[in-house]
């Protein structure tokens, strides 16, 4: 003899035990696509920090060297935290002015070195010459008539460097890495 | 016999790989961890006394609180030394962008006093300690890119265990 249950509780506990299982199964998808998410997310930061990270740099500060309406640059830091930047290269600093932005100019001087600058080249040849305090480099656009960096701020400690720019991506026609 | 070795090998192998890629995903785990949310770090010197003590406290800082800005007078931070930027130092912060601040010169010898305004951009920070620290009062307001965390917690010595009090001025 068969029983058969339909109606009343019977049913409720199927409804019940079938919504827990959706339920689980949707709690196990998203615990997947977070997990997934995570390890790209994780993969991504390791690029950044270890290989090279992609910006875009614009603005008239760089001219000639980098276009006033956006290039897009690859820059790396493992040069930056081995402290072997160097005067000429071009890298990302953090600006002392403004932490939330980060500008890109060409450091002229480390510290220790004497740097000979001119004050305002628009309307005179007034030159200055500035001693680099310890832990501190010396940044400056190459377009010094339109650029606020050094000889604004003042030298500017080494922490605040973010990267190294060591190749161009866009526009295709500057494509390479960059010269002194 | 050869097929068995190699058998057992590939397994022994395809193991290794397995708890090696394990031991990298959760590495790389900690290491996002660390340098986004919270870093722990050892700070020994006589610059925070009493507040932290001469032979070294481990100490946890959270690294939202300064990506965000909320960081205020009052806190301990961790900074890059301006001087050496191999070196990550930690003080009180006295004066944020556009503050006022007064400090006394040298107070072992005199009782002068200076009024700095802080320049936009930066804070200024002293230690506790103001007899054996080297801070604002020595290389002027650090700018505020070279924070690396804002401290809130020592987990040793355990007689120190806790959370560490903001100090209101």
């Amino acid at each position: 003899m068969k029983c058969r249950r339909f109606g009343g509780k019977g049913e409720e506990d199927m409804g019940a035990l079938s919504k827990l299982s959706q339920w689980r199964t949707l709690a196990r998808e998203a615990a997947e696509r977070t997990a997934i998410l995570a390890k790209f997310l994780c993969i991504l930061h390791v690029t950044n920090t270890y290989i090279c990270t992609p910006t875009l740099v614009y603005g008239p500060s760089m001219l000639p060297t980098f276009n006033l309406t956006g290039d897009v640059l690859l820059v790396e830091n493992l040069t930056v935290r081995m402290g072997k930047v160097r005067p000429g290269d071009v890298v990302l600093v953090r600006s002392p002015e403004n932490p939330r932005k980060t500008v890109s100019k060409r450091i002229l001087g480390m510290e220790g070195d004497r740097v000979t600058f001119m004050i305002d080249p628009k309307n005179s040849n007034r030159c200055q010459s500035v001693v680099i305090p310890k832990g501190h480099v010396w940044i400056q656009g190459d377009n010094i008539y339109a650029s606020h960096d050094s000889r604004n701020f003042g030298p500017v400690p080494y922490g605040l460097i973010q990267g190294k720019v060591f190749f161009r991506v866009w526009p295709l026609n500057g494509f390479g890495s960059l010269r002194q | 016999m050869g097929v068995s070795n190699v058998k057992q090998w590939s397994r022994i192998v395809k193991e290794a790989l397995d708890r090696a890629f394990f031991t990298a995903k959760f590495l790389c785990l900690l290491h996002v961890s660390n340098t986004y949310l919270c870093t722990v770090a050892l700070a020994h010197g006589p610059s925070m006394l009493p507040t932290l003590n001469l032979s070294g406290d481990l100490i946890l800082a959270d690294r939202l609180s300064v990506r965000f800005g909320k960081v205020g007078p009052g806190d301990i931070v961790l900074v890059r030394s301006p001087q050496n930027p191999r070196k990550i130092i930690t003080k009180r912060v006295v004066g944020m962008g556009g503050d006022r601040v007064t400090f006394s010169v040298d107070p072992k010898d005199s009782r002068r006093c200076e009024t700095v305004v802080v320049p936009e951009g930066h804070v200024w920070i002293a230690g506790d300690n103001i007899y054996a620290s080297t801070d604002s009062r020595n290389f002027g307001a650090v700018p505020y890119g070279l924070l690396q965390g804002k401290v809130f917690w020592r987990i040793w010595p355990p007689q120190g265990f806790g959370l560490l009090r903001h100090v209101n001025e």
